[in-house]
């Protein structure tokens, strides 16, 4: 059933739209029913995929058909005033590659435009980085107006109802004097909006300015990239900040962003070529650079799906450092010169010292007697004077004395005492009676011991 | 019609074609994005899938073979339409459905910007042409047609609204997984 249903769709013909007319104020607004509208049972069952071609002309001897693509709820305006216009439409599908029948012929007459001094005009949308401006001007001298910025998301005017009722103020631009709006806020990368302006005076009189479309992505213009040089050896690092900032990703994600380098070598004397590179990251290097050589770096970035560049980058300069190799031979080539110097001049100044010393040996002799002489003769007759008067004969009779007492005396602990002594300091050989009385005692102490 | 009037048609034509072709190399890229959106504007529209809405779940089967047409550049098309069946769906009574209704706005604006930038391509024309008569075509007229219905028949309640808002999702992958193997 279902089959057949579907396969009849190729034989099928797309039958009239409805269409209603009003003439108001120079315009003409226009309302057009889908085929089928009032059919339970459709064939054509996604009536959102029409799309309505509407033909009309003057009502005068030399008509000129015109043609426009319209919504199910749009104006036409730009029409001569005073004058009769004739409207047929047709719905299509384009998906199908099939036009549809036209509904029958309505004609209206058109009213005399009021010009209205208070309504804003010369829309205009000026984006950069993302950040969207409308702009508009004022006819003549208006006093107090405040101007309401609205805004309508662009998918509402393909459906099938009324859409007057669904604008919305763009939050930071109700109720202004100014003639701008920053409508960032509002914008969302994948949509597309329309975009008005309501003037007001006071509180009866107000007006409505015409619309202006905006898609985002195709409207906004990419700005110029950061660029930061940096060296190391032979290679030049370009450091490309994209536009919008490194934090905001949007620019980058949304356009797939590829960047455009010229670089050259700056010199005075001669031209140099520009060379070009694109990369896609945001860090490129360029290999082979000449030392003691300015270097300049311009950066454009650019979009190749929607077919946008951005102004090119401030102009970065660098000098790349004089060549390191040779630097480093000439410093090595002076250490060892002047390493080279020094020793030459420390052999020179002891070579200089030992002749001066041989020379004065020599020629210039001195009258001293040699040292090993010298003072032989004054200690010999320095110790033959003293040595009658040192005659130690007081202390050997000193010694005697205190020899008998002490063999009266003796007890365990002076023996201990001279036990030590003895094991100390050795034989005491020459006064025989001592060590003859202390010798005794010993062998008794062994003894009971 | 002389000589001379075909030649200005012909210059016409074709400076219309080179203009408007201009206008169609942002397309894929745009798509990606679309689909990358539709699916984020999918999960934020609603909550989880209700447990009572279980048991009303009804199969539909995708086509899959619209994803692998004989030729490639028709897969392009074919999400064009895919996008206009899916911006038909939504465009319907949701008051039961108690979805944000912000996020469910980008969603249709996103998939009417492709929708309607597919039409002023004009290179596109041949490639729609083509697609036109593949088979595996009213398959997928078919798949939407009982979405459709079904949501029809349930007077469009909470949890149809939830099936068909699953159902689109998993159409969604399939054809954001069928791009990006294109794309490689």
């Amino acid at each position: 059933m279902f089959n057949f249903f579907f396969l009849s769709i190729f034989a099928a013909v797309i039958g009239p739209p409805g269409l209603e007319l009003q003439s108001t104020n120079g315009i003409v607004k226009v309302k057009v029913f889908p085929p089928e509208a009032n059919q339970r049972k459709k064939m054509w069952i996604n009536d959102l995929s029409f799309k309505y071609n509407l033909v009309f002309w003057e009502n005068s001897s030399h008509a000129q058909l015109q043609n426009k693509i319209v919504f199910p709820v749009d104006t036409i305006d730009d029409l001569a005033p005073n004058s009769t216009y004739c409207f047929k439409v047709q719905a299509n599908l384009p998906m199908e590659g099939k036009k549809g029948l036209f509904s029958p012929i309505s004609c209206v007459q058109t009213t005399q435009k009021v010009q209205d001094l208070l309504c804003a005009t010369n829309l205009s949308v000026v984006a950069l980085n993302m950040k969207f401006q409308l702009l508009w001007g004022a006819q003549g001298e208006q006093e107090e107006v405040t101007y309401n910025v609205q805004y309508l998301l662009g998918y509402l005017k393909k459906l099938n109802d009324d859409y007057s009722d669904k604008w919305l103020s763009v939050p930071t631009c109700e109720n202004i004097s100014s003639t701008w709006c920053n409508f960032s806020s509002i914008i969302t990368t994948t949509a597309f909006y329309y975009l008005r302006v309501q003037a007001r005076q006071g509180h009866n009189r107000s007006c409505l300015s015409r619309e202006v479309k905006v898609d985002p992505l195709k409207t906004n213009g990419i700005g110029p990239p950061g660029v930061r040089l940096d060296l190391s050896d032979t290679l030049l690092h370009i450091l490309i900040s994209p536009p919008g900032g490194a934090e905001d990703e949007l620019m980058r994600d949304n356009y797939d962003l590829s960047y455009r380098i010229l670089y050259w070598k700056n010199s005075s004397h001669k031209e140099e070529e520009v060379k070009q590179k694109e990369v896609k990251q945001t860090i490129a290097t360029v290999s082979g650079v000449s030392p003691s050589s300015l270097y300049c770096v311009r950066v454009q970035a650019f979009s190749k799906p929607y077919n946008k560049s951005s102004a090119f980058s401030q102009q970065e300069c660098v000098h790349t450092p004089a060549d390191e190799s040779s630097s480093l031979f000439i410093f090595g080539i002076f250490m060892a010169a002047l390493l080279v110097v020094v020793v030459v001049a420390v052999a020179l100044v002891f070579v200089l010292y030992h002749a001066y010393n041989k020379i004065k040996y020599v020629f210039f002799p001195s009258c001293q007697p040699p040292l090993n002489i010298e003072g032989f003769g004054a200690e010999l007759f320095s110790s033959l004077y003293l040595s009658a008067a040192e005659e130690p004969v007081e202390s050997c009779c000193v010694i005697e004395s205190m020899i008998t007492e002490e063999g009266n005396q003796i007890d365990f602990t002076d023996y201990k005492h001279s036990k030590q002594s003895s094991r100390d300091s050795g034989n005491y050989s020459n006064d025989d009676n001592t060590s003859g009385s202390k010798g005794s005692k010993e062998t008794l102490e062994k003894e009971t011991v | 019609m002389n000589a001379f009037g075909l030649i200005q048609i012909g210059l016409m034509l074709s400076s219309a074609t080179i203009i408007s072709s201009l206008q169609c190399h942002h397309l894929p890229l745009q798509q990606r994005k679309v689909i990358e959106n539709s699916l984020r504007l999918l999960d934020k529209i609603g909550k989880e899938f209700p447990q009572k809405c279980l048991r009303e779940k009804m199969s539909f089967r995708f086509p899959m073979q619209v994803l692998q047409p004989r030729q490639k550049e028709t897969v392009g098309v074919a999400i064009e339409e895919i996008f206009q069946h899916i911006f038909y769906i939504f465009s319907k009574n949701l008051t039961l459905a108690a979805w944000d209704g912000t996020a469910l706005d980008q969603l249709q604006n996103g998939l009417y910007l492709q929708i309607e930038q597919l039409e002023a391509c004009v290179i596109k024309k041949h490639t729609q042409h083509r697609w036109s008569k593949e088979a595996s075509r009213l398959k997928l007229k078919k798949y939407f047609q009982k979405i459709d219905c079904f949501l029809k028949d349930k007077k469009h309640d909470l949890c149809s609204w939830e099936i068909s808002r699953a159902e689109m999702r998993k159409c969604l992958q399939l054809i954001d997984k069928a791009t990006r193997k294109l794309k490689n």
